[in-house]
């Protein structure tokens, strides 16, 4: 999302999810779209029925990378050296679009001086992707009247993540593949409703709409309204909060001074009066609808921050793990228990209505966070989920005509809507960015945090299933999901499992220097030699005991793409079973 | 269908209201959300039929239901089972405004359920249920029911079979519960004249021609019985088929079932029977993880065979009945349309 934030302006899907059926060439990169968004994967499909070429940047063969017709099996954690060779080789083809470059973008000058510098023989070394696939994919792009590029966790989820997303954004400018239907650069969102919480401020340095705290006029706006100025410096970052210190960034030690939550912008940092020190633990943490304790990367870690807590409170629909070591858990109503809005991938906010009563003494998340005020000596008295969704439009200016009777009987309405007479946005970015220019960021290969060794010679993906949904505290109460998938497995490829004299279904351990933790194998081409893949769906197998906290340095989103292990069969000598 | 009467437009909510007295109203309503469902209409005068669109659900809804709750268990210290069904009961149903795709489908239901089988519930709701059929004077959008020999008019198996004709419907009466509804509030029908059943005629063939699709199930259910699908069908269809089973569910003909326990507490649970399908890997998979059917490479092989093949061999006809809705909703292109669409390539 920081990624786009910098190069567009704007950190959100830039198409309609049914834009993708329209276009000509789609790229897909880091997403197992048939598993993990099966409702893109139907528009890729029915874009292949009508001609589309589909182009998939993945290192494990998935089930769309089978259906494309150029899979792009890199090296994991060498996005930025691929991308950046297929755009020499769009500019050396005399592909760019120079006209929309020229009128519409920033700071080419810097790329193109970049690019022409750029040796394609290093790129081959460092991404393992021939040189000729490189091109047919370059010119199948480049050449396309309408492009799309889709991308999901597998290109954020590095140390180098904001950077491998600002490169695919460059690659959209530099062939003009973004201001227009059914082109366009389209992070896929993993949850119903994470690009509204995100739209909601739901991030460290945010108020709702993307107005950044540091903004004086924007608190201004908020205290008149609440009654309260809020902090005028950024919040913590979630893994600075599970972990209880800021991570390691892949590129060694952070100074303190790039550190996100000592850069407030231009407001005065550490400064300011009333900011705590960003060194202090935390004591007291509120949890709503996540699960960290088998989300969170370095799981031990996060155990560990967790009982150092005065106090921790957890609101959920089922007990999760997290729940279970919470000091006060509050039961929630689930989505079709409570009204409101979700805003899904595509920026569209939806109504949702509550169609049965909660049970027991589970309230909806509105009534819990009023209560929860009220008992802190700050009452919110909104009597339904329309009058906050009011008070998001008149602070809100991207809401600012979403009002729950224009959602009601419809499909919603995509942000940016600016008023009541406004029909929202199909795509962004038509006339000019929402930064005005965009702006073309020069990205050089970063490695990922850690590599192989002799002691950990395979590298760990992590990712999901189709038949579960994250840490499971939904999808492993299912009967029939649960059949569908109920153990936790790990994917082999053959060459490796021989090596160890693995079979598959047999009970094998993987260890990192942070953990281990048991799998059943499951052979596989789908991974190349030399990498395993498995989930983070199952508690009796926490893979995030074994993820890094490496992280990237603007995002600070996590490197749950790689890490490096080591692969024994289970119940060996050393077999010591937790 | 012998016996033939006119029943007003204007005539149709009153008579609702009046059976709606005696039976438990079914019917297509259009939700706030613009959604059509087969549901029940508690208050026929506030409520009316929505008699434009296809109703998302089918009759499968309520007759064989997605979870059925079979029995109350109890957990004895020796690990015994002791079972107790739940108390029921199955008030007399009324469905309104089935269309021939889906009356056909129960019709089929009847075939797999109430044979020689203790299939007691299905009994019950279905020995208590009554079908008001309405006839498609023009198909909707994914229809194909003229192909499967489905529709678009309904010839037998309803009480009382619907067409509409503008002003009026003409009503023709088919098993005993028609006559019955007939003989008990005759003031609401009037006899048709020839004319009218001529009309009848004409609008079933204009129907016949209003389908968007040419669908040659024909060409399928042939070349699946002479084993000469073209090669790489089953492939095909199984890289696209993203295992959502949505295309079962939503199957007016689709029975598979699977049953599960629902612990209460440690000594109680309920014991529930829930829909399954057969295109999910786990559904043929064995204890020992073996599976007969290779998920990657024929998945949806049983699905299709069962409709077009197997049952075409043992009832006479096939058990797809053109309703279109697995069109509208498969993801990824694998639905029988599809299939269809391959398999006559």
């Amino acid at each position: 999302m920081a990624g786009l934030a910098t190069t567009f302006g704007s950190g959100a899907m830039t198409n309609s999810i049914n834009e993708i059926e329209a276009a000509e060439v789609i790229l897909v990169s880091g997403s197992n779209t048939t598993e993990a968004h099966p409702q893109v994967a139907r528009r890729i499909y029915a874009a292949k029925d009508r001609g589309a070429k589909l182009i998939v940047i993945d290192p494990r063969r998935t089930a769309i990378a089978r259906l494309a017709d150029l899979h792009l099996a890199l090296k994991p954690g060498s996005d930025i050296p691929l991308i950046n060779g297929l755009m020499k080789v769009i500019l050396d083809e005399n592909l760019a679009d120079d006209l929309f470059i020229e009128l519409r973008t920033e700071n080419f000058f810097a790329l193109r001086d970049y690019l022409y510098r750029l040796d394609l023989a290093e790129v081959y070394r460092q991404t393992g992707v021939a040189p000729e696939e490189l091109r047919r994919a370059a010119l199948l792009y480049g050449r396309a009247g309408k492009a799309v590029i889709c991308y999901c966790l597998g290109v954020t989820q590095h140390v180098c993540g904001t950077a491998n997303v600002e490169v695919l954004a460059n690659l959209a400018m530099l062939t003009g593949n973004v201001e227009k239907e059914d082109a366009g650069v389209d992070p896929l969102r993993g949850q119903n409703n994470v690009q509204g919480a995100c739209d909601m401020g739901a991030l460290p340095g945010m108020l709702p709409g993307y107005q950044p705290v540091t903004d004086p006029e924007a608190r201004q706006r908020f205290a008149a309204a609440w009654g309260v100025e809020p902090p005028a410096w950024p919040g913590r970052t979630l893994l600075a909060m599970t972990h209880g210190r800021e991570p390691d960034s892949g590129d060694g030690p952070v100074s303190k001074s790039d550190s996100p939550a000592a850069k407030p912008g231009g407001a005065g940092g550490a400064d300011q009066p009333g900011q705590p020190d960003p060194a202090s633990g935390i004591r007291a943490l509120l949890i709503m609808g996540e699960n960290p304790l088998l989300s969170d990367p370095d799981l031990n870690g996060v155990a560990e921050n967790f009982r150092r807590l005065d106090f921790l409170a957890v609101s959920d629909i089922f007990l999760t793990e997290t729940a279970a070591q919470a000091d006060v858990v509050f039961p929630a109503a689930c989505f079709a228990e409570k009204d409101g809005c979700f805003t899904n991938t595509e920026r569209r906010v939806q109504l949702i209505s509550r169609a049965v009563a909660p049970p027991g003494q589970a309230k909806s998340d509105l009534e819990i966070i009023a209560a929860l005020s009220q008992q802190l000596g700050y009452p919110m008295d909104y009597q339904s989920a329309a009058e906050v969704m009011e008070e998001i439009a008149l602070l809100t200016p991207i809401y600012g005509g979403i009002y729950h009777d224009r959602l009601a009987g419809g499909w919603g309405l995509q942000w940016p809507c600016w008023d009541r007479q406004h029909p929202g946005t199909p795509y962004l970015h038509k006339y000019y960015f929402t930064r005005g220019r965009g702006r073309f960021a020069v990205a050089e290969h970063q490695p990922p945090a850690e590599s192989t060794d002799a002691d950990y010679p395979l590298l760990l993906n992590t990712g999901r299933v189709y038949h579960h949904y994250h840490t499971g505290s939904m999808t492993r109460h299912s009967a029939i999901l649960n059949r569908e998938c109920r153990h936790p497995l790990l994917q082999i490829n053959p060459a490796d499992a021989r090596a160890r004299q693995i079979a598959g279904g047999e009970a094998v351990r993987l260890i990192s220097r942070r953990g281990e933790v048991e799998f059943k194998a499951e052979l596989s081409q789908q991974v190349p030699p030399g990498m395993v893949y498995g989930n983070f769906h199952f508690a009796e197998a926490p893979i995030n005991q074994l993820t890094t906290t490496a992280s990237d340095r603007r995002a600070r989103c996590p490197e749950y793409k790689i890490c490096a292990v080591r692969l024994e069969k289970a119940g060996g000598d050393e077999g010591r079973r937790p | 269908m012998s016996d033939q009467y006119l029943l007003s437009r204007d005539h149709l909510a009153p008579l609702l209201r009046r059976l709606a007295k005696e039976y438990r109203l079914v019917a297509p309503v259009r939700n706030d959300h613009g959604d059509t469902m087969f549901q029940e209409i508690a208050n026929p005068v506030a409520t009316v039929p929505d008699l434009e669109s296809q109703p998302q659900n089918s009759l499968k809804d309520f007759l064989f239901p997605q979870q059925e709750h079979l029995y109350d268990y109890r957990l004895d210290d020796a690990g015994g089972y002791h079972f107790q069904p739940p108390a029921t009961t199955t008030p007399p149903t009324l469905f309104f405004g089935v269309r021939p795709c889906d009356l056909n489908a129960v019709l089929y239901l009847d075939v797999v359920f109430l044979p020689g089988r203790r299939e007691l519930s299905y009994r019950r709701r279905r020995e208590n249920s009554l079908l008001i059929g309405l006839n498609c004077n023009q198909p909707f959008a994914d229809c194909f029911c003229a192909a499967v020999n489905a529709g678009p008019f309904l010839e037998e198996g309803s009480d009382l079979q619907l067409t509409d004709l503008g002003r009026d419907f003409l009503v023709e009466v088919g098993r005993a519960g028609g006559a019955e509804i007939i003989r008990r509030w005759p003031h609401f029908f009037r006899s048709a004249p020839a004319e009218e059943r001529n009309r009848r005629f004409q609008l079933y063939l204009e129907a016949r021609g209003g389908f968007s699709r040419q669908v040659h199930a024909d060409q399928a259910i042939k070349r699946l019985a002479a084993d000469t699908l073209p090669s790489g069908v089953w492939e095909e269809l199984a890289t696209r088929c993203q295992d959502c089973n949505g295309c079962a569910y939503l199957c007016p003909t689709c029975t598979c079932f699977t049953i599960v326990d629902q612990p209460q507490d440690q000594h109680h649970g309920r014991r529930l029977r829930l829909w399954d399908a057969c295109t999910a890997t786990g559904f043929t998979a064995m204890a020992g993880g073996h599976n007969p059917v290779q998920p990657g490479k024929d998945k949806l092989r049983q699905r299709f065979r069962h409709k077009l093949e197997l049952d075409v061999k043992k009832h006479g006809r096939p058990s797809c009945m053109g309703c279109g809705r697995c069109v509208g909703a498969c993801f990824g292109g694998a639905d029988i349309l599809h299939f269809i669409n391959l398999a006559g390539r």
